[in-house]
């Protein structure tokens, strides 16, 4: 099957999926309890309670709530965010952004160390410098994130007080617009070197801490894969043609063994979205994360649903990624059979 | 020479790990963010707007900074003080008229709106009448609407409320709580206006008062700016303001050590974190004014019980059951344990620090376990035994107190067994919610009041909010004479009358009790010795502070 057709026909999959996640989202968040249980207080009458029911519409059969909620969806209305007193779609892309540059400045911290450790481990198999790298790749895999935070957060933030906390200086993120929302970028477009630097200082401590345990997992998998690649025989050839060794690891067994390594990226983006929960609480970081957090304890089903929606929905577009580069660096692999 | 190098990095390490974990963490010289209140609160708020706020709710904070009242209460004591109204109205100054139906406040002139808007008795009607006509049930709206009947512009600079009957705590409950602020009438106007049972959007997310501090922006959870009004009719604040919103507990108080927060919201489990911290000083100074309490429900529909629950549905009908639960529980061990002795006991159900407050009261405060097998025993449960839920949060002091009180009954009786249902808020919330309630004792605190007929009128009158919840006209020996008594303070304008009023109603409730009082929990907060002028008041929404009294 050509590529085109494949990832036409996952596409053409893909809406039914979304609406079979919808389904299951909506049911669930129905299931765990009031949907307006934020707003609910023992001091309410039966008719002040059926006075906000009636506002969110849960007065209505909850097929009717689901078509509701579903047409609202499909048309950029996501509800109302009780946590944060505005519609989600207003605070939604907010923390999204917020999240994302931390995701992807983790997935960078992750991508970047863990191919370079694993590559270097998996060169020096069973020297010492192997040796270092997989205790430092088990501390990533083993170390508790909310301890490991803490540990950066007390020594840099709290001792040196050479490291910031949340995501910002609020008077420089002030000082410039935000037309994207990811403050790295906007800064770059507005062309301030010290918004930039903020942005960068601030992602700091929690890039690392949540690209830490990615790292090792990645790091992990390219040493393995690369051990591997290196015993085949198509590396004896490139040695036994003179190729240096340098070029032999770079362009041959390096290459081959990013193969497994980007399923593992792929699932890792996943991880590093998921992982921002624990780490945006810790470093204040406002994101979707902990905006997510405070929704499930407060009840706010709205935000809820919203959140787990897009991340089952980002899974599937992941996921589809993955197996369209994966299928385009191993020409062995056969899409759709 | 890689070998040096890795020597020299490995002996960096160690010195940068060494001076991290041993360097002081900030001179008291060193002041931090200067011109910048930073205060890291525990909790966001769902609305900005008076009219929409539940007491007790995060909103109710920034509210009190960013708006203003006809009267507000006094940093330093629980007198009112002048706000924008010029005078308290009393009897003898004109102001309450002598049937004490009709409160007459004169107003502040040349005071502005932060949009520019001047501030007259039309803002003032409009508040109130806005609050009552949007009527929102998650609001206050009824602390007004109970008991204004209704509401004139006398002049310019008068305004005039007219009560459907006289009301002893009109002042001190109604005119200063935060659903009476005072909004622009022109921003309200301008964005959605008043509909009825419909929260207004744009005030639910901004703010236009007179208050010392003018609303810059919300950043939805993470933060809350103020600036200072320098058109403030009264002394200027000194400080912008910063309010941190949630996070970790333990990251506010790494915070509090580093300097980055000037004051943060805690509880009396972190003191020991803070105990000895450089440039911090650990505030103790108050009481909280909503008492952690056990319900105990006397209207529980049949069948409705948790799995396992062995009680009859009348069970709390019985006062000696109830006595002997108030009888049993280790008062000590809460106190000491997890409220780190910071806490007081006190009468059914004038909180310490509120008018209406006998010292010399009846309270329970000690275990008493020979009087709770006496009542156990004369109530018939004693040789059986029974099992019985009682639900609360996970993870709080509530949860704890429940964990006591299972201590404390099932120490006393092997056959007793308390069974305690520790859920996540939100469940809690949409049980607590339930009309009638299906579990026989819930734990949480009350909310907080200035005025003991709110605590009365909620908490022990037999029609009144719990009263009808909870059943207690199932319990009470004479629920007409509490009823009475409660009623007649409610309208008592004569101070010593009203207090003889409570003092009768302590006693009453003390013998019958439809609650076990676990502790009035103690203020614990803490902030920067560079923080000048920290003053707390119980009597404000918590935290109660206003940051326009401080500076640094």
């Amino acid at each position: 099957m050509q590529l085109r057709d494949y990832i036409l026909r996952r596409l053409m999959v893909l809406p039914f999926l979304i609406i079979g996640v919808s389904i299951v989202v909506f049911t669930l968040t129905r299931v765990g309890g009031s949907p307006i249980g934020i707003y609910l207080s023992h001091e309410m009458t039966p008719d002040e309670v059926l006075e906000i029911e009636q506002r969110f519409g849960l007065d209505k059969p909850v097929w009717v709530q689901y078509l509701q909620w579903a047409k609202g969806v499909l048309s950029g209305d996501f509800g109302w965010s009780g946590i944060s007193a505005a519609p989600v779609a207003d605070v939604f892309p907010l923390k999204l952004a917020a999240t994302m540059e931390l995701a992807a400045a983790s997935g960078l911290v992750a991508l970047f160390l863990g191919i370079f450790l694993g590559t270097f481990a998996g060169a020096r198999r069973n020297r010492a410098p192997d040796h270092i790298t997989r205790i430092v790749a088990v501390s990533g895999a083993s170390l508790p994130q909310f301890w490991f935070g803490i540990l950066l957060l007390i020594v840099f933030w709290a001792n040196l007080g050479i490291a910031p906390i949340g995501r910002s200086d609020a008077t420089v993120f002030a000082s410039i617009n935000h037309p994207t929302g990811l403050y790295t970028l906007d800064a770059i477009l507005a062309g301030s070197l010290r918004a930039f630097w903020d942005a960068i200082w601030h992602l700091m401590l929690p890039a690392i801490t949540l690209g830490y345990g990615a790292t090792a997992i990645i790091a992990r998998m390219m040493r393995s894969a690369l051990v591997e690649e290196l015993q085949q025989d198509y590396i004896d050839a490139a040695r036994a043609k003179g190729l240096a060794e340098k070029l032999v690891l770079k362009k041959h067994a390096r290459r081959n063994a990013l193969v497994p390594t980007i399923t593992v990226i792929g699932l890792t983006f996943g991880f590093l979205l998921q992982g921002t929960i624990t780490v945006e609480i810790i470093y204040r970081w406002p994101g979707l994360g902990r905006w997510m957090a405070a929704s499930v304890v407060r009840g706010d089903q709205g935000t809820l649903m919203t959140y787990v929606l897009f991340t089952s929905v980002l899974f599937l577009i992941v996921n589809l990624i993955v197996d369209v580069v994966y299928a385009n660096l191993d020409r062995r692999v056969t899409l759709g059979k | 020479m890689n070998s040096s190098i890795s020597k020299k990095g490995i002996f960096t390490l160690l010195a940068s790990a060494i001076f991290a974990f041993t360097a002081p963490a900030v001179s008291l010289a060193n002041v931090k963010n200067p011109g910048l209140l930073v205060h890291a609160a525990d909790d966001e708020a769902t609305t900005l707007d008076p009219a929409q706020v539940e007491p007790g709710e995060g909103g109710e904070t920034i509210i009190l900074q960013v708006y203003d009242r006809l009267l507000d209460i006094d940093p330093y004591s629980p007198n009112l003080i002048p706000s924008l109204a010029v005078e308290v109205p009393t009897i003898a100054n004109g102001g309450i008229s002598s049937d004490g139906l009709t409160y007459t406040f004169k107003l502040r002139e040349g005071v502005t709106f932060h949009d520019g808007s001047a501030f007259t008795a039309d803002d003032v009607k409009f508040s109130w009448d806005r609050a009552m006509e949007m009527d929102l049930p998650e609001g206050n709206a009824g602390a007004l609407s109970d008991v204004v009947a209704s509401t004139e512009v006398v002049d310019d600079f008068t305004f005039r409320a007219t009560l459907s009957e006289p009301v002893a705590d009109f002042l001190n409950s109604v005119v200063v709580a935060m659903v009476s602020s005072v909004v622009s009438q022109d921003a309200v106007e301008a964005n959605g206006g008043i509909e009825a049972g419909v929260p207004n959007e744009f005030m639910a997310g901004n703010m236009v008062g007179t208050g010392p501090y003018k609303f810059v922006v919300w950043n939805r959870n993470e933060n809350v700016q103020l600036e200072v009004n320098d058109s403030y009719w009264g002394e200027n604040a000194k400080l912008d303001v910063r309010i941190e919103i949630g996070g970790d507990p333990d990251v506010r108080v790494l915070g509090l050590r580093a300097g980055e927060f000037d004051t943060i919201e805690t509880d009396p489990s972190f003191v020991a974190d803070l105990e000895g911290a450089d440039g911090v000083t650990i505030y103790t100074g108050g009481l909280l004014l909503e008492p952690l309490h056990i319900g105990f429900n006397l209207n529980i529909p049949e069948g409705s019980l948790p799995d396992g629950d062995t009680i009859p549905e009348d069970f709390f009908h019985d006062p000696r059951i109830r006595q002997a639960f108030n009888h049993a529980f280790h008062y000590e061990a809460f106190l000491n344990g997890p409220l780190a002795g910071y806490g007081a006991f006190n009468p059914h159900y004038t909180p310490i620090g509120i008018f209406g407050h006998d010292p010399s009261a009846s309270v329970y405060s000690k275990q008493n376990y020979a009087e709770a097998e006496r009542l156990f025993k004369e109530a018939g449960v004693w040789d059986e035994g029974f099992s019985v839920s009682v639900i609360t949060e996970e993870g709080n002091l509530f949860a704890l107190m429940c964990l006591v009180l299972k201590d404390s009954i099932e120490k006393l009786n092997p056959k007793f067994r308390i069974n305690v249902l520790a859920v996540a808020e939100a469940v809690f919330d949409d049980a607590h919610a339930q009309n009638p309630l299906e579990y026989a004792m819930w734990a949480k605190n009350a909310d907080p009041a200035a005025d003991p007929n709110f605590y009365m009128q909620a908490y022990q009158h037999p029609d009144g909010e719990w009263g009808e919840v909870h059943g207690f006209a199932n319990g009470y020996k004479d629920a007409d004479k509490i009823a009475e008594l409660i009623d007649a303070a409610a309208v008592e304008l004569n101070s010593n009358k009203r207090a003889a009023l409570y003092k009768e109603l302590n006693e009453i409730l003390y013998n019958d009790p439809m609650w076990l009082i676990g502790a009035q929990e103690g203020v614990v907060m803490a902030h920067r010795d560079w923080l000048k002028g920290f003053v707390q008041n119980p009597l404000w929404p918590r935290p109660s502070l206003k940051f326009s009294l401080f500076d640094k």
